[in-house]
């Protein structure tokens, strides 16, 4: 999968470059504008990371040009601004997504997964990680066969780990798609972090092989091993 | 001055000068054209009594000739019989008879209908040298023969008088004008005088010396009431200035502590070597504080945007008790935890007419304080209910340490905190209660807070009621009891 990016700050850029990569991407990253245009005209890439705030022509300059000549790759812009009027004039412009600076890191992994799937819906009737399996259809989970009861908020809370599993998820995100709550400023923290926490203790809590995750600063992890 | 006056003393003059030349020459024309008519009624009043005495000074001489005997007068060269015109018709118009002073000219030309019956048809008419007169006439009979005797007097002195008349008034007219002016243009200063002296005083305030205001003398009259308005106004815009120093302040302090955190944890980081999990540990610690920095943000630019006026409220009909089980119900897992009993009981009538979001965020907001604050076991207790019909009431209530007395007015203020060294464990961004009055007040409502000293507190939030009165019923009932340890 070949991902562009267009961002004109050097350690933004190269953040995003070294996170993508990480990711499993190829990665190539454009400077300014002009350079971007022209290489996503010249290669094709799955994807376009566009920062709005660009010297010269700016994002929606750049994705509104390459819409009018037909191109089509998913593009994802990045902004500091968040107003209602940005945001809709990002995706009226062609914008397939809209992520606003500072953001987790995790969630542009996630919405970058969310674009490149796009269209070919992605449903699994069930999860396994280890000794853990989950079943949807029964809403069923059991632990080294042993049955677990969750609520339907933990249900939905481990789905949703286990559709990132290995992935790190930041709490504005399950905020947002499993709590649905739209509002940035909802004080949810310190209700999810208590979910976690019981959800933990139903999962891992009589195991000697920890299988969820907390990520200091970053948020939780569902993955069989970790590495420190 | 400019043609175009910019001034408004001068535009006052102008003015007052155009009303005042216009009423001035209405007047003047009124009373010429009033004297005019007046002179002319006379001279008709005279033309009449005259024609009524010459009718019978009329006789035909032996040869049949019309005659006028002129020994009437005591003087025969009276000022009225030289200055008349006198010509007699018989039927048919032919001319019988015309005096010395009319001459060969023709008074009034053929004879109309009805002319001289039964009244005097007085009128005007021109002699064929141009002359103007007042003519009347009179139906007269004499041994036997219908005469039709007219009689008329030049109208050139009158005409001649409104001349000098109109003359003497374009002399007198823009003397009159000059002096008008002149008032006007000194009135006019005097009254503006002190506005400009206000504007004056007002160009001299800059952000700087916001505690200046204006003089005012007379605070009855309408410039001291504009000058009270306007200091009233400056004491508004002062204390808003106030308010955004202090906030800028308050701001910029909270926005650098965690700033200063990821610093020197960074700094302190890198000065030794550590395992890799302790780097981790200390990356996790810097994400922390920045997590913090960007809910900071967002709340500040939330609140700076409803400072702008910036927010819309998009609104529909919200069932209160509805949204607060709702918001409630968000922190089933924290109350759990910490044990507490959450009662909420409501109104099912209470309806608002609001924006959804922010009458959910605002409720989160109260209901989260109360859950922060709760002790352990505690209970919090919300009532949804209308007073007196018309306002929507939402109580929530906890047993939790209170608010002191002194600081309960400032608990709405932006970065207020009461527990101000436990603050971080809690994780508030010190905004949430402000963010509340916000949302609330934007619907026209109001938030009080109550505390006393033996510990509990009680927020209020009040909002202008919607839907149909008559639904309302006055009983209420347990909706919802959550919260209770379940497992």
């Amino acid at each position: 999968m070949h991902i562009l990016v267009v961002e004109d700050e050097q350690k933004m850029a190269q953040a995003l470059h070294d996170g993508l990569e990480a990711d499993g991407y190829s990665v190539r990253v454009a400077y300014t504008g002009e350079e971007g245009f022209y290489l996503i005209q010249a290669q094709p890439f799955d994807l376009a990371v566009l920062d709005v705030m660009l010297p010269g022509h700016d994002g929606f300059e750049i994705l509104s040009t390459l819409r009018r000549r037909g191109i089509k790759t998913p593009v994802l812009l990045l902004t500091s601004k968040d107003t209602v009027e940005d945001r809709v004039r990002g995706l009226d412009t062609g914008a397939d997504d809209y992520l606003v600076k500072p953001f987790a890191f995790p969630e542009l992994l996630a919405r970058i997964r969310v674009l490149l799937r796009r269209g070919k819906p992605y449903l699994e009737e069930c999860h396994k990680l280890a000794d853990l399996e989950m079943h949807l259809a029964d809403r069923l989970v059991t632990r080294a066969g042993q049955r677990l009861e969750l609520t339907q908020r933990e249900f939905e809370l481990l789905q949703y780990l286990f559709a990132n599993s290995g992935r790190v998820v930041s709490r504005e995100m399950l905020a947002r798609d499993v709590w649905k709550e739209t509002a940035r400023q909802t004080p949810l923290d310190n209700v999810i972090d208590a979910q976690m926490v019981r959800l933990r203790r139903k999962i891992d809590g009589q195991f000697e092989r920890k299988l969820l995750h907390t990520v200091r600063g970053v948020g939780f992890m569902l993955r069989e091993e970790v590495d420190s | 001055m400019r043609l175009r006056p910019t001034h408004l003393r001068s535009r006052l003059t102008l003015w007052y000068v155009s009303v005042f030349a216009a009423l001035l020459i209405l007047a003047w024309v009124g009373t010429c054209a009033l004297l005019f008519w007046q002179l002319r009624n006379q001279l008709d009043h005279f033309a009449i009594e005259e024609i009524e005495t010459v009718e019978g000074l009329f006789y035909f001489d032996p040869g049949g000739h019309l005659r006028v005997r002129e020994d009437y007068h005591n003087h025969p060269n009276s000022k009225d019989v030289i200055e008349r015109f006198l010509e007699v018709r018989g039927p048919g118009g032919t001319v019988l008879f015309r005096n010395e002073r009319l001459g060969n000219r023709a008074l009034g030309g053929v004879p109309f209908a009805g002319e001289g019956v039964g009244g005097y048809s007085p009128r005007s008419a021109r002699l064929s040298d141009g002359t103007r007169v007042r003519l009347v006439s009179r139906m007269h009979t004499l041994d036997g023969r219908t005469l039709l005797i007219r009689l008329a007097h030049s109208e050139e002195p009158l005409y001649s008088r409104m001349k000098d008349l109109l003359l003497a008034s374009l002399l007198v007219l823009p003397a009159i004008l000059l002096i008008a002016f002149g008032a006007g243009y000194g009135l006019a200063r005097r009254a503006l005088d002190p506005i400009q002296q206000m504007a004056h005083r007002a160009q001299e305030i800059t952000p700087e010396n916001l505690h200046a205001r204006l003089p005012n003398d007379d605070a009855d009259d309408e410039l001291g009431q504009l000058a009270r308005v306007f200091n009233q106004t400056l004491a508004r815009l002062e204390r808003a200035f106030e308010q955004l120093r202090r906030f800028t302040s308050d701001a910029s302090h909270e926005l650098r502590t965690p700033l200063a955190m990821i610093r020197s944890v960074g700094e302190v980081g890198l000065q030794k070597d550590g395992t890799r999990a302790e780097y981790r540990d200390i990356v996790g610690s810097m994400l922390e504080e920045v997590n913090r920095l960007t809910s900071l943000i967002d709340s500040l630019l939330t609140i700076s945007r409803a400072d702008a006026g910036h927010i819309q409220l998009h609104r529909s009909l919200v069932a209160v008790t509805d949204l607060t089980r709702e918001a409630a119900g968000l922190f089933e897992i924290l109350l759990e935890e910490k044990s507490l009993r959450i009662m909420v009981e409501g109104d099912q009538c209470a309806q608002v007419d609001g924006d959804h979001l922010f009458l959910r965020q605002a409720l989160v907001n109260v209901i989260h304080n109360a859950v922060k604050y709760s002790p352990v076991g505690g209970t919090i207790s919300v009532r949804v209910f209308l007073e007196h019909g018309d306002r929507a009431v939402i109580e929530v209530s906890d047993d939790g340490p209170g608010i002191p007395v002194e600081d309960q007015a400032k608990v709405f203020d932006r970065f207020y905190r009461v527990d101000k060294a436990r603050w971080r464990e809690s994780g508030g961004t010190g905004l949430g209660l402000s963010i509340v009055k916000w949302a609330v007040e934007a619907h026209g409502g109001n938030v009080a807070l109550d505390s006393n000293a033996n510990g509990g507190c009680k927020v209020s939030i009040s909002l202008p009621a919607a839907g149909p009165r008559q639904l309302r019923k006055n009983h209420s009932s347990v909706l919802a009891e959550t919260g209770s340890p379940s497992g």
